[in-house]
């Protein structure tokens, strides 16, 4: 799956806790410097904030009309 | 990647668990005061005894999951950290449950005092606790639905909070005050701006997240907490300035609210993609349903008065948006909950050494779903009984007194199991 803000997407919509969070981290690992990801959710996931703070990435998150939150993610 | 999942630092099980297991004793205690003061706890919303019933369950069962919940979920939820969550939550659970005690007393026993007393120590423990919120809540930005939910229904609860101890101390001082007026704005706040709000604002995130449904579309989302705050608002205007027409065109306007909120709940849940329902759906169906059919019999008697005269017509209310609506959506999700934090404080323990058990196998999904039916046939037992509570008063109250001991046995169990599964891991692990 792809997305016009990058083409690393995880849509974590229709899945349960921890995968989304587990999903995320895997995808992270394989993204080459300078590369950015999304991850679409139907919550802002906090404690992945948290955890993406303290491990350097920076995110921005937005809410579309259809109450998805797409959050892109980088270093 | 394995120092990653550890988790962040929740606050410790004991937090959230000690509200969750003294909760339900007091819809226990509530079931058994109507078993003890029979027929006439119903023939009147204002008998001693239902007033005692009621806020046994709404501050002792209700507002004590949601705030020992909202301890722990605030930082999962919002990404606010309490200040020493253990201290709020001991302070917390002492304050609320002395207060309810005497709170049911004070209504029962008719003292002055002792109400008085119930007011000044509910004000206190749930103002400490407001301020905790708040201070953890100042400086996260409103940037999904629910944290302004979140936000909003705080600041409704100390609307609540004050309007109930301004109406206990008129009680036992004998202020001349409208006190049928303002007992309906104090459930007002109480049950739609707290509760409801709150509720909704939960619904956002947890209804798809574990029932596998489509997301809230967003703006109605953002919309519903700030619109049933503003009708509360004006029917407060309204009562101060004495406008009987004003106020009842925002409780009708509210009604219309909850129960567009609550149709855009059933829509999502009829989209879900678990295949086979379990129990915190079919008791989240339960709640549904009960309360859209409370809040019509509310609007109707709004907008003909005569019929809230009718003996039965506003205790019934009451039974479905409290015993069947928010009572059922509480151990909805005391049944997702509670399994998961085990679960999750047990993961930690192990430090990925020791693995935790299934979530299924700290609470089964027959342990709950039977539970959940002697709950269900309680509430129409409650229902039934508003209407012939010569005969059904004390039978409906042994069926809820079933339900409740029922819940606290199946929580107990989660918990002894989880203990059990903890002392099992060896202490390396857990003191690396």
């Amino acid at each position: 799956m792809s997305h016009p803000k990058t083409p690393h997407v995880v849509d974590a919509r229709y899945l349960e806790p921890p995968e989304p969070f587990v999903r995320t981290m895997e995808m992270l690992d394989s993204l080459k410097p300078g590369e950015r990801m999304l991850l679409l959710l139907f919550r802002e996931p906090h404690p992945l904030y948290k955890v993406l703070r303290q491990n350097g990435y920076t995110y921005e998150s937005e809410q579309s009309p259809d109450g998805t939150f797409e959050i892109l993610i980088g270093r | 990647m394995q120092a990653l999942l550890s988790f962040d630092k929740a606050p410790p099980f004991a937090a959230p668990l000690r509200f969750f297991l003294t909760a339900p004793l007091f819809a226990l205690a509530a079931s058994l005061v109507l078993v003890a003061a029979g027929p006439e706890t119903l023939v009147s919303r204002w008998s001693p005894a239902l007033l005692a019933a009621t806020h046994l369950i709404t501050v002792g069962f209700m507002l004590q999951v949601m705030l020992g919940a909202l301890i722990q979920i605030l930082p999962v939820v919002a990404g606010a950290n309490l200040a020493r969550p253990l201290t709020v939550a001991r302070w917390l659970h002492g304050g609320l449950s002395a207060g309810v005690v005497l709170l049911a007393t004070g209504f029962l026993s008719g003292r002055h005092d002792v109400l008085g007393g119930a007011a000044l120590i509910l004000a206190l423990a749930i103002g400490g606790f407001l301020v905790a919120a708040a201070r953890a809540l100042a400086g996260v930005p409103s940037t999904s639905p629910t944290i302004r939910g979140l936000k909003l229904s705080l600041a409704a609860l100390a609307g609540a909070v004050a309007l109930g101890c301004f109406l206990a101390l008129a009680l036992a001082n004998g202020w001349p005050v409208p006190l049928v007026v303002l007992t309906d704005l104090h459930a007002g706040w109480a049950l739609g701006g707290w509760a409801g709000v709150l509720l909704a604002a939960m619904a956002y995130v947890v209804v798809p997240m574990f029932q596998l449904t489509p997301a809230y579309p967003a703006r109605p989302s953002w919309g519903f907490p700030v619109v049933l705050v503003g009708l509360l608002l004006i029917w407060s205007a309204a009562v101060a300035i004495g406008s009987a027409s004003l106020a009842r065109v925002a409780q009708v306007t509210a009604a219309v609210a909850g129960i567009a909120f609550l149709v855009l709940t059933m829509r999502l849940q009829a989209q879900r993609r678990r295949a086979r329902p379990d129990t915190t759906y079919r008791s989240w169906q339960f709640a549904v349903v009960s309360t859209i059919f409370g809040l019509l019999m509310w609007s109707t008697a709004t907008v003909f008065p005569q019929l809230a005269e009718v003996p039965g017509w506003s205790t019934a209310l009451g039974v479905l948006i409290i015993a069947g609506g928010f009572v059922s959506f509480i151990v909805g999700m005391l049944y997702k909950i509670v399994p998961f934090l085990a679960w999750l404080h047990l993961q930690n323990l192990g430090g990925g050494a020791v693995a935790a058990p299934p979530m299924n196998r700290i609470l089964g999904d027959a342990e709950m779903s039977g539970q959940v039916r002697a709950h269900f046939a309680a509430v129409g037992a409650l229902f039934a009984a508003c209407w012939q509570p010569g005969w059904l008063a004390r039978p409906a109250g042994v069926m809820a007194a079933v339900a409740s001991a029922w819940l606290f046995f199946n929580l107990a169990r989660a918990f002894s199991r989880y203990r059990r599964h903890a002392a099992s891991i060896p202490a390396p692990v857990i003191s690396p």
